[in-house]
């Protein structure tokens, strides 16, 4: 055993030479400092395309050597939960790539960081304009999941059906395919409280394809106009007559659309380009239609949003400025089916011979509106609430659409 | 000072030296938290901002008060509750009455009646939420071969609480059935044996005998079922997360939903009060019966 004074030697001249043999070999210097940026999604559970788009933004690695991406994976239905209570207690990712209406929370709550610098010089198209909160950007648009009608082209043939282009239609269509196969589902869509952060967004196609909007030219809170009852209506009409698989949960239903157990559904491009990958219906006879109401639907929007509470803010918007770029982009297309983009990045010819119901979706997102209410972003979705009350109400006790908006009103005019 | 005394005061300090873990373990996980809550329920929190929330005086409660929604949730809860007590206190003695007496494959029987008690949560709500289904569910299997059409089990007003409640019971069950099973040992087998030479048939024989011994058990079973029935999150928000139009939605539904959804962490501290009140008066209920009898039975 060595003696004191000696031993205190011996650890200081380890210390040292340690040190020195650290910054002599490049890769331990290198690997000291490599930093590392915590990117939470829910899509990376996706079974193929969370990979797919792992990969896209994985290449920033070979652009930045120095950069390690960390996944942080979420599944959706805890998505909100996790990263607020995270976000709340001062930690979280570094990157939250989020639904609109979390995105507006997080903002609101002052939890990120102003993202300007990096898209300054390029040329963003409009999914990017809700990102903007009082002159400041604290979001870049990651997707832009426009709805629309989907359709097994294969069943319909075989029932001679139509694609229809009102609801009456499309009850017809479903009741002839589901008649003609037997098994299959006439369509299929969202319809339980129990679901309702996915509900509310699904709804809000039917809502604002009847022209429902939420708000009146002043900010008030319009929830009992005729435009909202005839949709409340019509999509009580859908219910009742049998079409709807009810009781089954969104991916239970898509399941059943993937095994070619179901004839119709409104669904958004995410959705459906899950639909479309490794199931046993091929992607080349999945149709897709603009949905059976008068005016354009909804989309629903994921935003890139930087913590304030990350320690590698710069590089985490280092990071995002070269999302920014035309490879990057390019990339993240190809991961992303027919989503909008941040930038304007067509889907390819060949993308949408492959899949014919993709160019349906980027018409749609031309002209679809957020499932957010103007001026209420953070509330929608406990306003929505008590519209989907409502709807389920109605649905489920046959109670008069009107009255039941009426109610939802009244206690809407109390809380906000 | 004498060794003696250091030694008879050391003893005296003892048991506070017993107690004094858990104590320090209730201060730090039960009472500053329970505090906290009763604060925060009185503040405008929000879970974004747990830190800076404003002082509102009863604020919350005022709201809540006013809110139709919280009858209907307090009438679900109560509902519940009471309806999961009394049918699983029911089956859980019936069973445990039932596999009393030795019989043929009473232990393979006694395993499957466990069977409840013995499966998560979470994967028996699964089973339940895919038996109810309304489509491809083996109730309605059941149901259209009986000729009398399919139930909307989890999406019916009328049949969501009691489908909820028979998945409640069938897990709850079995604890009782295990409890009453042990106070059913305890039963003197002479005193059993000295009511039947009396003429005393089955059922004077258990009114009179074996219901004495085992009350206390039962009574302590129900306490726990009423407890966590109050308390029950898990079965009902993924069976019905609360619907149809709110005929499931609990208190401690509501707490997620006010937390989560809403982000009012106040809002929701002030249900979560609501709910401990309620498991108090439930607590001292059962106090306020047991002393009564022990008062009786030292009559």
């Amino acid at each position: 055993m060595l003696k004191t004074p000696y031993r205190r030697q011996f650890l200081a001249t380890a210390a040292v030479l340690a040190v020195a043999f650290a910054s002599a070999v490049p890769g331990v210097g290198h690997a000291q400092s490599k930093v590392t940026i915590k990117i939470a999604n829910s899509q990376w559970l996706d079974a193929l395309r969370g990979k797919n788009l792992w990969a896209a933004i994985a290449k920033y690695q070979e652009v930045a050597p120095n950069v390690s991406l960390e996944q942080v994976a979420i599944p959706s239905a805890e998505f909100a939960d996790k990263l607020t209570t995270e976000m709340g207690a001062g930690q979280g990712p570094d990157i939250a790539i989020m639904q609109e209406g979390l995105f507006f929370a997080m903002a609101d709550a002052g939890f990120l960081v102003d993202i300007g610098k990096a898209t300054e010089g390029v040329k963003l198209n409009k999914t990017n304009d809700n990102g903007m909160i009082d002159g400041k950007r604290y979001g870049i648009a990651w997707q832009r999941a426009a709805y629309a009608l989907i359709y097994n082209k294969p069943v319909l043939d075989a029932a001679g059906a139509n694609v229809p282009t009102t609801v009456d239609e499309l009850i017809a269509s479903a009741k002839a395919a589901s008649a003609k196969t037997p098994g299959v589902i006439g369509f299929g869509a969202r319809h339980q409280i129990n679901d309702l952060s996915g509900w509310y967004m699904d709804f809000q196609s039917w809502a604002y394809g009847y022209g429902v909007n939420w708000t009146d030219k002043n900010g008030k809170l319009t929830i009992n106009t005729p435009e909202a009852v005839a949709a409340v209506t019509a999509f009580k009409e859908t219910y009742a007559s049998g079409i709807i698989p009810v009781g089954d949960s969104m991916p239970t239903q898509r399941t059943r659309f993937k095994e070619k157990h179901v004839a119709f559904s409104i669904d958004n491009s995410g959705g459906t380009l899950n639909i479309a990958s490794g199931g046993a219906l091929a992607s080349k006879d999945i149709g897709g239609a603009a949905m059976p109401f008068k005016n354009p639907g909804a989309h629903q929007q994921i935003f890139l949003g930087v913590s304030k509470h990350s320690k590698v803010q710069a590089e985490s918007i280092k990071f995002l400025t070269w999302l920014m770029t035309e490879p990057a982009q390019k990339a993240l297309r190809e991961a992303s089916g027919p989503d909008a983009l941040a930038t304007d990045v067509p889907v390819s010819e060949a993308y949408s011979a492959a899949n014919p119901w993709a160019p349906a979706f980027v018409k749609l997102a031309e002209t679809s509106r957020s499932t957010l209410i103007p001026g209420h972003e953070v509330e929608t979705m406990q306003i929505m609430r008590f519209v989907m009350q409502a709807v389920e109400k109605v649905i489920l006790s046959n109670a008069d659409p009107k009255t039941a908006l009426a109610e939802a009103q009244a206690t809407i005019d109390k809380q906000f | 000072m004498t060794a003696s005394k250091i030694r008879s005061g050391m003893t005296r300090l003892v048991p506070y030296a017993f107690i004094l873990p858990p104590m320090i373990y209730l201060m730090v996980f039960m009472f500053w938290p329970l505090g906290r809550q009763m604060y925060m329920s009185l503040t405008n929190t929000r879970i974004i901002n747990p830190n800076r929330g404003r002082f509102i005086g009863l604020g919350n409660y005022q709201r809540l008060f006013d809110d139709p929604a919280f009858y209907l949730s307090l009438k679900a809860t109560l509902a519940y509750a009471v309806l999961a007590v009394i049918f699983g206190v029911a089956l859980g003695t019936i069973s445990a009455l039932a596999i009393d007496r030795p019989f043929k494959g009473r232990a393979i029987v006694r395993a499957i009646l466990l069977f409840g008690w013995a499966v998560p949560n979470v994967a028996a709500s699964l089973i339940w939420l895919w038996m109810y289904n309304d489509r491809s569910g083996v109730f309605n299997r059941l149901t259209e071969a009986l000729g009398i059409g399919r139930f909307g089990w989890l999406t019916s007003i009328d049949l969501a609480l009691p489908s909820i409640l028979a998945t409640t019971v069938w897990q709850v069950a079995p604890f009782v059935m295990l409890v009453v099973l042990a106070a059913l040992q305890s039963v003197p087998h002479e005193v059993r044996e000295a009511a039947r030479i009396d003429g005393a048939d089955g059922l004077s024989t258990f009114r009179a005998v074996t219901l004495p011994h085992i009350r206390p058990a039962i009574q302590l079973a129900a306490l726990l079922v009423c407890v966590w029935s109050i308390r029950r999150f898990d079965i009902i928000y993924l069976l019905t997360g609360g619907g149809p139009v709110g005929t499931t939605s609990t208190l401690v539904v509501k707490i997620r939903q006010t937390a989560f959804e809403n982000h009012e962490l106040g809002m929701a501290s002030a249900y979560g009060a609501i709910g401990l009140v309620l498991a108090l008066a439930v607590a001292a209920i059962h106090c306020t019966v047991e002393q009564r009898r022990m008062k009786w039975m030292a009559r």
